[in-house]
């Protein structure tokens, strides 16, 4: 792992210094700002529609911050989710195309240290972001509709980060493979589906990473959880992910 | 069903301030935007078209301006900037990379508590810097590399020749670490380069062909990232940076990388590639995009690490390899054609010295040089001169002269000739079984 602090340096600098920062940690800043507004203010939009037939009505639910917080955490599993597909894609592979990477490994850093520090870098990245838009959604939840559960809020946002992790994980492993980014957001997106269709089935959703999700809307709702087993094997599923980037990327030529 | 449960209501001041600074943001991103927009020529906008983003941030709202404020606009190019007059004067840079070398070596010394290097250090030193055994390397179906073999000595400049797509980029990455051979073997220092990882690149410098930087850094940042990766720190990292940033001519260039023209990228390249003052220096095409000053100062650097380092210099430039490398190496087909010093390989290949003659009568002086016993062939050339070519040269220098003031002509012109390097390459590549 030689070189691995001072690329890891380097990877966060990055990120404060081009458009990443503005895209993983803005989609959730503005999730965390227009959930609880949009959920606050969606019962009078409704009402000022207008226009209805005679006879027709519609009838919105009380706005409750319960129900930002489930707006939120919607955003987060579908947009943001989405988001850090597409921004990935290259996270490995866009410095092989530039030739950024063959000055850095012609010097005495490994090629783990080199996808391991992306990695932990963009995990810091999304837990900063999840905190700080976690934090203004509560805030702004409280101020418009009451505190509600927000401890559970956190609950679930932390699960969701575990299920960030394990796609951005695959994303690593997807880079690292192939060569072009699109393809690997293609691919990612592919696992994103297939994760999402394994949430639908109880069996799988009970066992696999893609229960994370399931697991984190049935914290906020108080109702009973089963994350114990998607959490394990979606660290297990992280781990593997990176073992295998690394060792494929250690083969490859730069 | 009420439609508002909670207390805050849609007319009070909280959600009136909180719309306006909304508001406010998209209409201040907009304006930005658009006054940047209108401001900036169309070859500094990402794509080329400013009527694209213009729509983008007319009709997506919020993320539109965001995306064309991140990523739409270009870095200006960077103003001339005139070449830092070096402190020194002429061979400053030569200069300031031989006292990068010594000022390292005194601290190694300093670190060992300057315990003289022992048998087994010198025995290393004595070895090869580079030794490749019948490397190939395929791709696909065509091998770039077909069996390359060749040593070069520790501390002397290497001349790597070859064509295009000879097999010069992909020798040099195999040594760099960044390629495996398909077969045959690559040590670097005595030291298998597949197998060594981090301990052979730690005593590399290496500049590619087309050097690619963080186009965010600045160049004393990219130095110091470099640097910091060879375990660096502190004072040491630092007046090593101001050094090579010197050496560099980009002391005081506070522009990002991504402004600088390709030149300066090169200088970067060079000074990159020194940043732990390696033990093998692997430059791969460093002069071709330097102006004519860049380029000699390149090339004096070079030549002023002579003993200090090994220097292995692939280029086409065969004025550059003439001018500072000891040995050369040709290849052709990912073989090597010849390799040997430069001068060995003019006779090897030349065997006969060669004399440019004028006169103002050429045809009486051929005539005259019938029978002489040191002349091997004579050819008059295109600018009406005569070229000779002899295997005894102090013997035509003397008698020549002699020969031409008997016959009373006028001797404009007495010169040799030599077989250049360039002669030797052409010979060698298109000569070779294809």
């Amino acid at each position: 792992m030689r070189g691995f602090g001072a690329f890891l340096g380097k990877e966060l600098h990055e990120t404060a210094h081009t458009w990443r920062i503005w895209v993983l940690p803005a989609f959730i800043l503005f999730s965390g700002l227009s959930s609880p507004l949009i959920t606050f203010l969606m019962p009078t939009l409704v009402d000022r529609l207008g226009g209805m037939p005679q006879g027709f009505t519609i009838s919105v639910p009380d706005p409750t911050a319960l129900a930002a917080y489930v707006e939120y955490l919607g955003n987060l599993g579908e947009l943001v989710l989405f988001a850090l597909v597409i921004a990935y894609g290259g996270i490995v592979s866009s410095e092989v195309r530039s030739g950024t990477a063959a000055l850095a490994l012609s010097k005495p850093l490994s090629r783990g240290a080199f996808v391991l520090a992306k990695w932990l870098s963009q995990v810091l990245v999304i837990a900063v972001a999840a905190v700080v838009g976690t934090a203004a959604c509560i805030a702004l939840t409280a101020a418009l509709l009451g505190v509600g559960p927000a401890a559970a809020a956190v609950a679930a946002v932390a699960l969701w980060s575990v299920y960030a992790i394990v796609m951005l994980s695959a994303m690593v492993l997807l880079s690292a493979v192939l060569p072009a980014p699109a393809a690997a957001a293609g691919a990612g997106i592919g696992v994103y589906a297939s994760f999402a269709v394994l949430a639908q089935f109880e069996a799988t959703s009970r066992i696999t990473p893609a229960g994370l999700m399931p697991a984190a809307q049935a914290v906020l709702n108080g109702a009973p959880a089963h994350w114990q087993a998607p959490l394990a094997t979606g660290i297990a599923v992280s781990a593997a992910c990176l073992a295998a980037a690394v060792w494929r990327f250690a083969r490859r030529e730069i | 069903m009420r439609l508002i449960a909670a207390s805050v209501s849609i007319g009070s001041p909280l959600i009136v301030a909180l719309l306006a600074v909304l508001a406010l943001v998209e209409l201040g991103l907009l304006a930005w935007a658009l006054l940047d927009l209108a401001k900036r020529p169309a070859d500094r906008v990402a794509g080329g078209s400013r009527l694209l983003w213009l729509l983008l941030c007319l009709f997506v709202q919020l993320i539109g301006p965001l995306i064309y404020l991140a990523v739409g606009r270009l870095p200006a190019a960077p103003r001339a900037l005139p070449r830092p007059q070096a402190p020194g004067g002429e061979g400053h840079v030569a200069r300031a990379a031989a006292a990068l070398y010594d000022a390292a070596a005194s601290r190694a010394r300093g670190a060992a508590g300057d315990a003289p290097p022992g048998p087994e250090a010198d025995a290393e030193r004595l070895g090869p810097a580079v030794e490749l055994v019948g490397v190939r390397k395929v791709f696909r179906t065509t091998a770039a590399l077909d069996g390359l073999s060749l040593s070069v000595p520790e501390g002397s400049v290497f001349g790597f020749l070859g064509p295009n797509g000879a097999g010069k980029t992909t020798t040099l990455r195999i040594l760099a670490g960044l390629a495996r051979p398909s077969s045959g073997a690559a040590r670097v220092l005595g030291r298998d380069v597949s197998g060594a990882g981090g301990d052979v690149r730690a005593l590399i410098g290496y500049l590619p062909d087309v050097p690619a930087f963080y186009k965010w850094m600045t160049a004393p940042q990219y130095l110091r990232f470099a640097g910091s990766l060879f375990g660096l720190r502190g004072d040491v990292l630092e007046a090593r940076v101001a050094a090579l940033l010197d050496l560099a001519g980009l002391a005081g260039v506070g522009t990002r990388i991504g402004g600088f023209s390709r030149g300066m990228k090169q200088r970067l390249g060079v000074a990159q590639a020194l940043v732990n003052a390696p033990r093998l220096l692997l430059l791969d095409e460093p002069t071709s995009a330097l102006d004519p000053i860049g380029r000699r100062e390149v090339l004096d650097m070079v030549a002023a690490l002579r003993g200090r380092t090994t220097v292995f210099f692939s280029t086409h430039i065969l004025a550059d390899v003439e001018r500072v490398c000891d040995t050369v190496a040709i290849i052709d087909h990912g073989r090597v054609a010849a390799h040997a010093p430069i001068d060995e390989l003019r006779r090897r290949r030349g065997g006969l010295s060669r004399l440019a003659v004028e006169v103002d009568e050429p045809p009486l002086l051929v005539a005259a040089l019938e029978g002489a016993a040191w002349l091997r062939a004579v050819e008059v050339a295109e600018d009406g001169g005569l070229r000779l070519a002899t295997d005894d040269l102090e013997a035509a220098q003397r008698e020549l002269p002699a020969l031409v003031a008997h016959l009373g002509l006028a001797l404009r012109r007495l010169e040799s000739d030599e077989l250049s390097l360039e002669d030797v390459f052409v010979d060698l590549v298109e000569g070779a079984p294809r």
